[in-house]
């Protein structure tokens, strides 16, 4: 058993550090790419994105023909419900206030940023503020359940995912192949050290595939936020945190790739399988990005902002941590790995996320991005 | 009139996204004069996505930047072409 964590501890970390670090060079920021988009009518960042998505795609359904991906799909993974268009939505309109999504926050605020570092704090009281509402919330999300049991549209429709997949892809190769023909996907450089996004996205998705290859499932972080802000709220309110029936379940359970005894965890407070998969996939998201900062001289911390971008983004991390559990999880976890196994929760996220994107921006672009007074 | 020297600096290290690219093209409109008076318009910033992409805005604009990085932040000097 402590082989099997030890080898899921140090495979997330890795990534981490590499995810965070590459994040950083890039500036890869998946809110900035929608808010963009809203904006300033900017495309460049998003069809790095699309990049992302289908060499994802590509490398995904390349390791499951080779009989490399052990899950498919894979754990944790929902069925398709209309609350994941709900939940996107809020989830556009928090990343958009909090100046980046649950991955961005974490490595602007591993980069100095105290901002962000206020948005983290509105992560944990918003994940952990969830758990008041799950049980209403879990009541609704299986009322409004399309689709039945099927948790991908190859299972919804009853065929083999490559009859689905395959058209999608090769309409994805050849809409990105365009893109790079045109010089699309290149972006201007001036920042040290600049790593272009599109390298950046290929590496990404091949980091993911690293994850749902070892760990068993792509790259996911929100429920660590759950769990620490439940570990936090423990040490205030033990009684009530052992209450929540949310901070009870364990909605994971499953052996391991490279595991022979099944392993579980939840949003609670234990250190369990969750903790193991995903604390050090945060931690090293921190430290792979700081490091980055480091090395290049950046690291500086500003902390006279005006006090309307400080509630901004308290506020739009609270939303966007009730929200990665309504949806449930976030961009990462849909973007890199939901999407492009066409999963039915993921695809209903992003509908939402659009909508809560140009929202986020109107209300920034109204009440929070000034000029200099 | 002419207002050649003339440095206006403005420090937006820090701020939310995208405060550095609107507030950088909010204050070239507002010192237009001064910037085609033979001013400059400094902006201090630390974010790595407005480093790449105020200057191609600014440069639509029908004015030319040069880039200089010290002590963990950027400045991007902006003058006309």
């Amino acid at each position: 058993m402590l082989g099997e964590f030890t080898l899921i501890v140090v495979t997330s970390l890795a990534c981490g550090l590499a995810v965070g670090f590459l994040l950083h060079r890039s500036d890869f920021c998946v809110t900035g790419m929608f808010r963009d988009y809203f904006l300033f009518r900017n495309l460049s960042m998003l069809r790095v994105l699309v990049l992302m998505i289908f060499v994802s795609m590509a490398l995904v359904h390349g390791a499951r023909a080779a009989g490399a991906i052990a899950y498919y799909p894979f754990p944790l993974l929902g069925v398709m419900s209309l609350t994941n268009i709900l939940g996107g939505a809020l989830f556009g309109v928090g990343m958009v206030l909090a100046g980046g999504c649950v991955v961005g926050t974490l490595y602007k605020m591993g980069s100095g940023s105290v901002l962000s570092a206020v948005a983290f704090i509105g992560l944990l009281t918003g994940s952990a503020l969830y758990a008041e509402i799950h049980p209403a919330w879990a009541v609704l999300t299986k009322q409004l359940a399309v689709f039945g049991p099927a948790k991908t549209l190859p299972q919804a429709f009853g065929i083999e995912p490559s009859v689905l997949i395959m058209p999608t892809l090769l309409a994805g190769l050849w809409l990105v192949g365009r893109w790079a023909r045109r010089g699309q996907l290149v972006m201007p450089a001036h920042a040290d050290g600049y790593i272009q996004p599109w390298i950046s996205a290929v590496a990404l998705a091949v980091i993911g595939l690293v994850s749902y290859v070892v760990v068993g499932m792509p790259l996911g972080i929100t429920t660590s936020y759950a769990k620490l802000g439940a570990t936090l709220e423990a040490w205030v309110a033990p009684d009530h945190v052992a209450s929540l029936a949310y901070f009870q379940g364990k909605g994971l359970n499953y052996t391991p790739p490279f595991g022979d005894q099944p392993i579980t965890g939840g949003a609670g407070p234990e250190l369990d399988a969750i903790a193991a998969i995903q604390y050090p996939l945060v931690a090293g998201i921190v430290l792979g990005a700081f490091l980055s900062a480091l090395f290049l001289r950046e690291l500086r911390l500003h902390y006279r902002m005006p006090a309307r971008q400080y509630v901004s983004v308290l506020i739009g991390g609270v939303l966007l941590g009730m929200a990665a559990r309504m949806v449930p999880a976030c961009n990462v976890w849909h973007l890199w790995g939901g999407v492009p196994i066409l999963a039915g929760q993921s695809l209903l996220y992003v509908v939402g996320l659009f909508p809560g994107a140009w929202l986020g921006s109107l209300i920034l672009l109204k009440y929070v991005v000034r000029g200099p007074s | 009139m002419e207002q050649n020297g003339q440095i206006h600096k403005i420090d937006i290290c820090g701020q939310i996204c995208p405060s550095c690219l609107l507030i950088a093209l909010k204050e070239v409109n507002a010192r237009r004069e001064l910037l085609l008076g033979g001013g400059a318009l400094h902006i201090y910033t630390d974010s790595r996505q407005a480093i790449n992409t105020i200057p191609g805005s600014v440069h639509n604009m029908g004015y030319q930047t040069n880039i200089v990085k010290s002590k963990g932040h950027y400045c991007i000097e902006i003058q006309k072409a």
